[in-house]
């Protein structure tokens, strides 16, 4: 039997999904261990091969590849712990990443410091020169100054370089020649240039990109050369590679040398399971994925089969932490999941968050001392986990704990304690549609044409609320929800971009300029693929892409080229209608007037690596075996009610489960509310109905 | 105090919040002027049928109160208001904050029964005004600005556009497929309302969403009660002064504010009465500005959570005059300018005031006026074909005020916007026009001092790439500086240099209108923030860290703040030297 792995490493969790040849997976967790990943790593195929009744060398003996996420770099990014960093700038502009793009949250919020830069102002540098936006050195580069701030850097210990000059976009030149330096001076000390990583006009999310890049080098070599080693170490002898955030996998070379690609390694992967699943289950191409862990929930989505990305992805806060510059998978986090604190604020309203109770103490029921209720507490006190089989039986809750703490809520707002649990869940999954509302508005998705397909361990308790909120009538809860990112990574391909700025106007088109810089991309990225070994033949597609806007306005769209090259008035005139349709779909207005400005060009490479999923096959349908067990569960109204529990023993496929009903998975739990219902497809997924006719 | 439906009013004030957000989303991306989609000048609201401000999420300060005024013009000018229609209106006499703010309202009925009125307004890159700029401080009047006035008029009806007004408008604007652009993002914004309200009726039925609307407007007074309740009572005064304005204005303009604040009733009852008239030039407070500054203000120094509604405004009461600079404009004084000049500092005078309560309350000032960074430039485009080119730069960089528990925010720009807006990229900057920028940095020590320091002005130069380039501000701030509270300093004032080509520095006045030529430069300094609180008591941890991020210099880290630096910034070996800086201190004291 031949093995697929991949494996999610998490800030608590460490997720392992094994695929064998006949597309069945088996998930494997274990906690994470942050100073060397490959212990949890180990762990938790262990615990898949022994699923699987295999043992670890087995596994690894008979796997051909293995791909790898992680949330280390963005741990690292947000708190701050990546390597002593420095920042080399254009003279005159010290302050890029202080300044950041400007925006704030609140007006009249005065209790919050200016957040730092990335690179603190002791770390940064000036050097003297200057490009033009013509490309023409306005100040000459001076290598002497130059020579003297390498000195200073190796004097100061530096450990990383990030070299971002007024465009160098427009040329290289400086740039280039401060990497000589480097090389010269501090030979072994990486370093990133902003022209090369991320060739885009405007500074500060160029900058941004670079420094977080830099930084993340010396880190993201070790963690990743590390797992590596440890890999061989326990004989494993096939092919690593390493997911990043445009939502595709590269080699572990290219990552070491562009480390910033993993900073949404794990959650870029969610939109593909979700695609996959919906596909699977021939529920379409237009898919909201929900990711609901402890402490935050995520959105991204799928429009047309096709991954959404963004270039505003930001680490830390929106305008207040640092934007990652590139571009990535566009997934939504809000501070909402099974570890948000309940209260009522003094004007007598019942809030949900921001706070959290964390892993530490965490909700009450977990029995470690938390006090506040959580939404874990209120599905608790609801009735819909069981205290002694909670997370498979890994953990007992403490019911008593988690009543007194809704209690406390309860006894301010003159409700039941039941009552109140129902209130918090949902409330919390008024947050969560906010969520889905926001990224779907914002790319002219309609929730009621989608399927949503739900993962992470919290998922199960209030999918259905929030499908029946959103009028959502194609819900799937995947076998493989609790590891639904390295479930995704399964069905990843080698994805790789090219980017280059050239601005330029439909009503002057720069067609000589624009077709070369669409040759000098695609051909980087044939010389990318003719690199790639044993993957240089497999099946592939290069997408090219302008990111354009109407004259004057600062967002760009995406706008997918309607011709490989432009030779022409008629082909600007086709790309301009492209650019149109996007902007409709996403802004309900086109404006025919208006030239067309186009700012960046990207080509988008992606070499079929992933294997076909095969169609859930159909299965007779079977009614409702209602099974031994039973619980009473609160669904609103009057009192609770005997509610049916069905354990995996009593389950199969074909079975269609009608609410009310729990059902216990090892990873998770799924509350079909009354008048809802859920079936288990012929691949072994939930389907679930939200009772509502067409 | 009648008691709400704790969830039921928390489910739909969340729903509400989404729909003024997709709406602020709509805005922006789809805004076509750089004063929409970089510098975030709109703001989205929804009112009640009764025209009470029900929800303003993530506005501007300066565009918080008034959309019920525009909403209540609109329903009494049209007795058939009718599902379908959509409204123009810009009228500073009727409600808005000044002309240059063009406000889309969208009467939205559910069951035949006009339940909402959505609003958006977004300030427009030109007017019409007779001359080429939005805000005329010079003008005499209303005439003499020249804007066209919209009071509340019908621009769509049954869904369809009335082409006479886009017709009159295409034909009097400046650069009219960039206004019609704006037209259409306001439009889709505030439709984008309708479509997700009367979603939210139908889902929820008239019955509960009537009581919501009782139950959020009550709620937040509630919020407002509690917050006043905690603060002593108290009868306050404060008064500030706008600059000079040569010739017209040769002593500024003063401004004075007198509030009380009565605990028991859980009240704020502010007295605008004590204010010079109207004066013949663009820089009138319109009723919309005069209270929206100083709800702002008072906002600024309160708990940052309170709703912004008609709700929480019932326990503000104001007192305001007709016909004076700060109250109701007398027709037809100009108020072109209403959003900015005298609305910064009537902010700053009611968010200040209340540091005369005691460590702990208010905030300090915030640095004012749009000068080099944010002027409007114009001339030839060399690179292309001697095309003329007209914008204003929105670099604005004021530093923010120090606020009992933190520093001055360093992006702040204005107290009108209170640093929600987005800054130009320098690069974006330069590809726009023909010009190049020298430098544009913090300045070590421009922060106003104290236990809380205002945030650091800045500095930015740019030239001319080939042909000259004129530059055209009016700044306020070059002679009144952000005043600090509760013994921290002032901030420091703004100010404008030409530099010839062989280096020479001409100070510019604060009313600059200028030509710059190739090998020149156009520099300015924009405000620092006042400080808060006695800068002899700054941790002196801030103090390190400010000298290390060469915010503070090491020099004044002594002279002002009493701490004692040992070791050198260039290898990161400063320190505190804490028993010279406790000597230092106290001999700083006893002095």
């Amino acid at each position: 039997m031949a093995y697929r792995i991949s494996v999610d490493t998490g800030g608590t969790f460490t997720d392992v999904v094994v695929m064998d040849s006949s597309g069945t997976q088996t998930i494997g967790k274990a906690l994470t261990t942050p100073e060397r990943a490959f212990g949890g790593m180990r762990e938790a195929l262990d615990v898949a091969a022994r699923d699987i009744g295999i043992d670890l060398a087995a596994l690894l003996a008979n796997t051909a590849l293995l791909i790898y996420g992680t949330t280390r770099a963005t741990n690292a990014i947000v708190t701050r712990t990546a390597a002593k960093t420095a920042f080399l700038t254009t003279q005159g502009f010290p302050d890029t990443l202080v300044f950041k793009e400007g925006g704030k949250l609140n007006a009249h919020d005065f209790s919050k410091e200016y957040p730092e830069p990335y690179v603190a102002r002791r770390r940064t540098f000036e050097i003297a020169e200057r490009m033009s936006s013509e490309g023409t050195a306005s100040v000459p580069f001076d290598a002497v100054q130059a020579r003297g701030v390498v000195e200073i850097l190796r004097q100061r210990g530096i450990e990383a370089v990030a070299v971002c000059f007024l465009w160098s976009i427009a040329n290289p030149d400086h740039e280039l020649r401060m990497a000589h330096l480097l090389d010269e001076l501090l030979p072994g000390v990486p370093y990133t240039l902003s022209h090369q990583l991320v060739p885009i006009v405007r500074e500060y999310r160029r900058a941004s990109a670079t420094a977080i890049d830099a930084s993340l080098k010396p880190l993201m070599q070790r963690h990743i050369r590390g797992l590596e080693s440890d890999l061989r170490a326990e004989g494993y002898t096939g092919e690593i590679l390493i997911s990043t955030s445009v939502g595709g996998i590269m080699q572990v070379d290219e990552v070491v040398a562009a480390p910033i690609h993993t900073a949404k390694s794990g959650p870029a992967m969610a939109p593909i399971a979700g695609l996959t699943y919906s596909r699977v289950e021939n529920l379409g191409d237009d898919v909201i994925v929900c990711d609901t862990g402890g402490t935050t929930f995520d959105v991204g989505l799928v429009r047309d089969g096709r991954l959404v990305f963004n270039r505003d992805t930001w680490l830390g806060g929106q305008w207040t932490g640092n934007l990652l510059g590139v571009s990535s998978v566009d997934v939504r986090s809000i501070g909402a999941g099974g570890g948000s604190i309940a209260w009522i604020d003094d004007g007598g309203l019942m809030r949900v968050g921001p706070q959290s109770a964390g892993a530490n103490p965490g909700p009450a029921c977990y029995g470690r001392g938390g006090l506040l209720p959580t939404v874990s507490d209120a599905a608790c006190v609801l009735g819909y986990f069981d205290p002694d089989f909670f997370l498979g039986g890994r953990m007992k809750l403490d019911v008593a704990a988690a009543r007194q703490a809704v209690g406390t809520v309860a006894t301010q707002i003159g409700r039941g304690i039941e009552q109140t649990a129902w209130d918090i869940l949902n409330l919390a999954s008024e947050l969560m549609i906010r969520a889905i509302h926001e990224i779907t508005t914002s790319e002219g998705l309609n929730p009621q044409e989608s399927t949503i397909v739900a993962g992470g361990g919290a998922a199960g308790m209030n999918i259905l609320s929030i499908a029946r909120e959103l009028g959502c009538k194609r819900v799937i809860l995947p076998n493989v929800a609790s590891a639904l990112s390295a479930s995704g990574m399964q069905y990843a391909d080698i994805v790789k971009e090219e980017t280059a700025s050239l601005p330029t106007s439909s009503a002057r088109f720069r067609y000589d300029d624009v077709n070369r810089v669409l040759d000098d991309l695609e051909g980087r990225l044939h010389r990318f693929l003719a690199g790639l070994g044993p993957h240089a033949d497999a099946a592939h597609e290069i997408e090219l892409l302008a990111e354009a806007r109407y004259l004057g306005q600062v967002w760009e769209l995406d706008t997918k080229l309607p011709v490989p090259r432009l030779r022409g008035p008629e082909d600007v005139a086709a790309l301009m209608e492209a650019f149109h349709q996007v902007h409709e779909r996403v802004f309900a207005v086109r404006d025919l007037h208006s030239p067309v400005e186009c700012i960046n060009w990207k080509a988008r490479l992606i070499v079929r690596l992933a294997p076909a999923a095969a169609l859930s096959p159909d299965v007779a349908a079977h009614d409702s075996v209602i099974p031994a067990a039973s619980r009473n569960c609160y669904f609103g109204g009057g009192d609770p009610v005997a509610t049916p529990v069905y354990a995996p023993a009593d389950l199969h496929p074909g079975l269609t489960i009608s609410g009310p009903a729990i059902v216990e998975e090892p990873t998770t739990t799924l509350v079909v509310f009354p008048g809802m219902s859920a079936r288990i497809s012929g691949a072994g997924h939930y389907l679930l109905d939200i009772g509502v006719s067409a | 105090m009648s008691t709400i439906d704790p969830v039921m009013t928390a489910v739909l004030a969340n729903r509400i919040d989404g729909v003024v957000r997709e709406m602020t989303t709509t805005l922006l991306r789809a805004g076509r002027s750089a004063v929409i989609n970089s510098a975030r000048d709109f703001s989205c609201a929804i009112c009640t049928g009764d025209n009470q401000l029900l929800a303003c999420a993530e506005g501007l300060p300066i565009h918080i109160f008034g959309s019920h005024m525009q909403s209540r013009t609109m329903v009494e000018r049209h007795p058939d208001l009718a599902e379908g229609d959509a409204y123009l209106h810009n009228d500073p006499y009727t409600g808005n904050t000044h002309p240059a703010d063009h406000t889309f309202l969208v009467p939205v009925f559910f069951e035949g029964e006009h339940l909402f009125t959505a609003v958006a307004k977004a300030h427009q890159a030109d007017i019409g005004n007779s001359i080429p700029t939005t805000y005329h401080a010079a003008a005499r009047d209303v005439y003499e600005e020249g804007s066209l006035i919209f009071p509340a008029v019908r621009i769509q009806r049954g869904y369809k556009m009335i082409d006479d007004i886009v017709a009159m408008c295409r034909s009097r604007i400046r650069v009219p497929n960039q206004w019609y652009g704006d037209f259409l993002a306001g439009l889709g914004a505030a439709r984008t309302a309708e479509r997700r309200l009367q979603e939210l009726c139908a889902k929820y039925g008239k019955a509960i969403v009537k009581t919501f609307i009782k139950d959020w407007l009550n709620y937040s007074e509630q919020r407002m009660i509690e917050a006043l309740r905690k603060m002593p009572k108290a009868t306050l005064k404060n008064s500030a002064r706008h600059d000079p304005f040569e010739p017209l204005l040769p002593d500024g303009i003063p401004i004075n504010i007198e509030v009380e604040i009565d605990p028991a009733q859980a009240k704020i009852f502010v007295d605008l009465r004590d204010n010079i008239p109207n004066l013949d030039c663009g820089l009138n407070e319109s009723e919309a500005c005069t209270v929206s500054a100083v709800m702002a203000g008072i906002f600024n120094a309160l708990p940052s959570d309170i709703p912004r509604n008609a709700g929480s405004f019932r326990r503000i009461e104001l007192e305001l005059k007709d016909g004076a600079v700060v109250g109701r404009p007398a027709f037809p004084h100009s108020c072109s300018v209403a959003t900015t000049n005298v609305a910064d500092r009537l902010v700053n005078c009611a968010g200040a005031v209340f540091a005369q309560l005691g460590e702990g309350y208010g905030l300090a000032e915030g640095g004012v006026g749009m000068g080099g960074s944010s002027s409007v430039i114009s001339g030839k485009d060399h690179r292309y074909n001697d095309e003329p080119y007209v914008n204003q730069l929105i670099l604005t960089n004021n530093g923010g005020p120090a606020s009992p528990l933190a520093d001055g925010w360093v992006t702040y720009g204005l107290p009108v916007v209170s640093g929600l807006m987005y800054r130009d990229s320098i690069e974006i900057d330069e590809l726009k026009h023909p010009i190049e920028f020298a430098y544009m940095r913090l300045v070590a020590g421009s922060g106003g001092a104290g236990k809380m320091r205002g945030a650091p002005g800045s500095e930015t130069a740019f030239r001319p790439k080939e042909h000259s380039v004129t530059v055209i501000y009016p700044r306020d701030g070059e002679k009144y500086p952000a005043k600090g509270v509760q013994g921290g300093q002032d901030g420091l004032c703004g100010e404008g240099w030409h530099i010839s080509a062989n280096g020479q520095q001409t100070r510019l006045a604060n009313v600059a209108h200028v030509e710059i030529r190739k090998n020149e430069v156009l520099r300015t300094f924009d405000c620092s923030g006042g400080g808060y609180g006695d800068p002899l008591a700054r941790d002196p941890r801030r103090v390190l860290r400010d000298v290390l991020e060469g915010w503070e210099t090491v020099e004044r880290a002594g002279d002002v703040y009493g701490v004692v630096l040992n070791g050198r910034v260039e290898d990161e070996s400063l320190a505190v030297d804490a028993e010279a800086t406790a000597r230092r201190r106290l001999a700083a004291h006893t002095s």
